[in-house]
């Protein structure tokens, strides 16, 4: 198959070769390896990559990716990172405005128009990077099958290994995979990576952010054993009773020949064995769910977890694969039009939080994750929304263990496309319900989902943010439904469209809602629980009042919370042109127009990682409302 | 110094100025000037300029996304440019006729008093324009108390601020306050948990486009500490303190290296001067920062200025001994 570049233009082509999404599990091939947490079946491809800027798809060096392409110029680029924070390409901050606005005149391919081949693919502003690099297979990677992750490619990719095209990949923050056997060498193979900083999927994905391009997550090698889980999806239940319960899985393996045998344990922190079962291997494994007692149910307070672990034999009974992952048992559910969790009222303590680093943007590192739970408990955050796309996949296990209630955000905002200088006027809304858009928007939902599937702390599946809502939206709601009981689904925009209220969302979602709209709500006989996905615009010097929201806890049981609007600044730290010094830059500051300037900090935490002034009035109301 | 029961003040009644001076204090009020020229303590000065009444904060990011400095800004003006229209001057308590020459010239040079106290009335440039009246009443162990009074009028805006700004020579090596912690608002206190805090150097909040920062509210007492000075005999690096205290209700305050005008100015930190001097606002009335949104929500209403009303408080100035 040929990459083709018009691609880029067709909403209905969203992914090419792409490995079905699943679990995100990591597998060993022996217990050694399993207690180091390294596995060899691994193989980390981040690094220096050859690298060649072009401005659009015509300029692009085109047979970059033959192996006997004279790369001597290209130059070189971190992986991960942003292209524009290696000198390529403007860096841009812009809110709800598409980026191009000002700039390129685009309405989106839609059913009744079908024009737009050449959109994006011929444009004569969409800057392409060639990545370029060569690797050896490590040793526990030879002679097995062998799949690529890129874990974050922003916004478009074709990859090619040693000549031969392996596939093409939207949606920027979740994991791409595709598999490289048939073309893998030992030794010597060029993989060639190619992405294109917009696509139609920047319809998609106009989340309020600094616009980059790049690999800009992890990418990574992986070698799967003779028998291999490629997914499986834990049902761990808890009863009304809050103390039984029961657990069962289902899972997927892969194999030249599945057969042999799967075992599966559950553990307490204590090593004590709550279940131990096993069934024969096959393609498709299930373990119906067997009823538990005496069980610590996880929550924000006790986030009790339990070590779940599969094992793999062959038909020799030779052990080739341990799967171990983390479990949690809780119960969310509504209740005479209220949110429980374990039975209680539930109560949202939270933030919205973007991925940032001041120095390297949205490519940090597992330190500043860490740091970032820990500033969250220290001031009694309860829960994160994942605002506005899947987080890096350790950040969904740190919740898991810090007892932080997710809301997992599908990779989608459409807002300048339904909402201009503050009005609603959706004439040409996406997702809409357009047919030809319907497909993309639904496996961002099904990979945020497949991925993402066992964490405890996923109490809410988000449809995405500022999307409006029609059609399209309602059947991303259903497919959530369908798939999984055990979360509720959230979505904001529906506020926007009435006439979807009673197909889209568990709970009334509002943002920046004013108390006395709040009030008015909650006393006109409302029909969902009522949460605020965002409140308390954190930009500059603010989180003024935030007693009136706190107070609504105590007077309306269906007052469930919110997510301050938001974790941390979104500024660039630079070398001042004038005296070299390290300064704090934010929209407009690098020449990018038009620009939403410094609206992209609102933190209450600074770009630096250091708390805001606010955040002891967080800390204070935060604690007094558990 | 040695408090001495029955010592007194000497006056020192110029053609322009008039000179208090007590063991280890000296000041000078300007009618020139129009107000406290020179607080000067143990010989280290006190004031870079006459210390005036402040009506400006520099805009936050929510005054700005609610039109509040749109609405309000004539309030800039008059935190910049304002007039002192009249001086009284009471010795023990009696009014005198204001001493500047011919009047003065019957003093000797050798008046002492228990008391003296001026007031400044102040007008301000805004339509219709506000009155405010500072008094300095200076008492024998050189204690200043400082009356400051707000006159309301129909027809103004909302007041960003309303207070007295200190502008001091050189910058201060850090200060301790006696209040909450942290940076607090009338609508973002809750947390500020009360002690005694004491901040080195002066912090300014580094928002990303520089703003109002660094208030504190109900605060009791507030001692800044400098080490330098601009007097080129002065070699002394000795640190040496000066103290607000709340007279009846707490202040609020903000201790930081720039004039609010500066702040406003800069749309990053990189462009704020380099701090050289200290800037203390000494706050009657402060308005909340809001938090709904930042594109149009304004403070609740309870946090707001009423520029309509009188606002009136008061503290005193003391030096410290060492």
């Amino acid at each position: 198959m040929n990459a083709k570049m018009t691609w880029l233009d067709d909403p209905e082509v969203f992914g090419v070769n792409k490995l079905a999404a699943h679990s995100d599990h990591l597998f060993y091939p022996s217990k050694e390896e399993m207690l180091k947490k390294e596995s060899s079946l691994m193989q980390s491809l981040n690094g220096v990559w050859q690298f060649a800027y072009a401005n659009n798809a015509k300029e692009r060096p085109i047979d970059f990716y033959k192996p006997e392409y004279d790369a001597s110029g290209f130059g070189s680029i971190e992986v991960p990172s942003h292209i524009e924070l290696n000198h390529h390409d403007k860096i841009h901050y812009i809110n709800t405005m598409y980026p191009w606005e000002g700039h390129i005149y685009r309405r989106p391919v839609k059913e009744d128009t079908p024009e737009g081949i050449g959109l994006f693919s011929e444009a004569s502003y969409n800057p392409v990077g060639a990545y370029r690099t060569t690797f050896d297979l490590a040793p526990g990677l030879r002679n097995k099958p062998i799949t690529i992750c890129f874990e974050g490619v922003e916004q478009a990719m074709y990859v090619w290994l040693n000549g031969a095209f392996i596939g093409y990949g939207e949606d920027s923050f979740t994991p791409s995979e595709f598999d490289l056997t048939p073309f893998i060498k030992e030794q010597g193979n060029v993989l060639c990576v190619e992405v294109h900083k917009r696509s139609c999927a920047a319809f998609l994905e106009d989340q309020d952010f600094f616009r980059f391009f790049g690999i800009f997550r992890n990418v990574t090698l992986y070698a799967k054993p003779e028998l291999h889980v490629e997914d499986f999806y834990v049902k761990p239940e808890l009863a009304e009773d809050q103390r039984s319960g029961s657990f069962g899985v289902e899972m997927k393996l892969s194999g030249k020949v599945v057969k042999g045998t799967v075992k599966i344990y559950l553990r307490d922190q204590k090593g004590k064995e709550l279940l131990a079962a096993q069934m024969p291997a096959s393609e498709k494994v299930i373990f119906a769910p067997v009823t538990l007692e005496d069980i610590t149910p996880w929550s924000h307070e006790t986030p009790y977890l339990y070590e779940f672990l599969i094992e793999v034999y062959n038909e020799a009974n030779v052990l080739v694969e341990l799967v171990p992952y983390l479990v949690g048992f809780r119960r969310i559910e509504i209740k005479n039009n209220m949110m429980l969790l374990n039975g209680k009222r539930l109560r949202l303590l939270g933030v919205n939080r973007h991925e940032w680093s001041a120095k390297t943007g949205r490519v940090i590192t597992k330190e500043e994750m860490v740091w970032d739970i820990g500033c969250m408990l220290r001031n009694g955050i309860n829960a994160v929304r994942t605002s506005h796309y899947p987080n890096q996949i350790p950040w969904y296990t740190l919740c898991d263990e810090a007892g932080l209630y997710v809301m997992a955000e599908v990779n989608m905002e459409t807002h300048g496309s339904w909402q201009k200088m503050g009005a609603v006027e959706p004439s040409w809304n996406l997702p809409g319900s357009d047919k030809k858009w319907l497909a993309a928007v639904l496996d961002r939902a099904k990979t945020n989902f497949e991925v993402f599937k066992n964490h405890p702390s996923i109490l809410f599946w988000s449809l995405g943010n500022e999307s409006y809502a029609e059609e399209n939206i309602a059947a991303m709601h259903d497919y959530y439904k369908a798939v999984d009981c055990s979360r509720l689904v959230h979505y904001e925009g529906v506020h926007h469209n009435r006439a979807y209220e009673d197909r889209i969302s568990d709970v009334e979602s509002r943002m920046y809602a004013r108390p006395a709209e709040i009030i008015a709500y909650l006393e006109n006989q409302p029909k969902k629980p009522f949460i605020l996905c965002e409140y308390m615009h954190d930009m500059g010097n603010s989180l003024g009042g935030m007693k009136d929201y706190m107070e609504l806890f105590d007077r309306f049981e269906m007052y469930q919370g919110g997510f301050i609007w938001d974790f941390i600044d979104q500024g660039l730290m630079v070398n001042d042109e004038v005296t070299g010094a390290q300064v704090i830059r934010y929209g407009g500051d690098f020449d990018d127009r038009p620009s939403d300037y410094e609206f992209s900090g609102n933190g209450i935490v600074f770009a630096t990682r250091e708390e805001k002034p606010a955040m002891q009035e967080v800390k204070y109301y935060y604690e007094r409302y558990k | 110094m040695n408090a001495i029961n029955n010592q007194t003040l000497q006056l020192i009644f110029g053609d322009v100025t008039l000179g208090v001076s007590g063991e280890d204090f000296h000041y000078i009020f300007s009618y020139q000037t129009g107000g406290l020229e020179s607080l000067s303590v143990a010989g280290k000065e006190w004031l870079y300029r006459t210390p005036k009444p402040t009506f400006w904060r520099a805009t936050t990011d929510n005054d700005r996304g609610n039109g509040f400095s749109y609405k309000s800004g004539m309030w800039l003006g008059a935190d910049l440019f304002i007039k002192c229209s009249n001086v009284v001057v009471a010795v023990d308590g009696k009014k005198v006729e204001k001493p500047i020459a011919p009047t003065n010239n019957k003093y000797t040079g050798k008046e002492h008093a228990e008391s003296v106290s001026l007031c400044f009335t102040y007008i301000t440039n805004t339509v219709p324009a506000a009155e405010v009246e500072v008094t300095y009443t200076v008492q024998v162990d050189g204690t200043i108390e400082v009356k400051v009074h707000y006159y309301g009028k129909e027809g103004l805006p909302s007041l960003p601020v309303f207070g007295m700004r200190f502008i001091m020579p050189t910058k201060a090596v850090g200060y301790t306050y006696e209040g909450l912690s942290g940076e607090t608002y009338p609508d973002r206190m809750a947390g500020g948990v009360p002690g005694t805090y004491h901040i080195e150097g002066l912090p300014v909040t580094p928002y990303m486009v520089p703003q109002d920062c660094n208030v504190h509210m109900a605060t009791k007492k507030l001692t800044v500490t400098r080490a330098t000075t601009l007097n080129n005999a002065d070699t002394d690096k000795t640190t040496f303190s000066l103290q607000f205290e709340a007279l009846g209700e707490p202040f609020t305050f903000s201790c930081i290296p720039y004039t609010a005008e500066e702040l406003e100015n800069a749309t990053h930190h990189e462009e704020l001067p380099l701090p050289r001097r200290t800037v203390v606002s000494i706050l009657g009335k402060v308005r909340g920062v809001g938090g709904i949104d930042s594109w149009g929500a304004d403070v609740m209403p309870q946090y707001q200025i009423d520029a309509t009303q009188d606002i009136s408080y008061a503290f005193s100035i003391k030096r410290v001994l060492i």
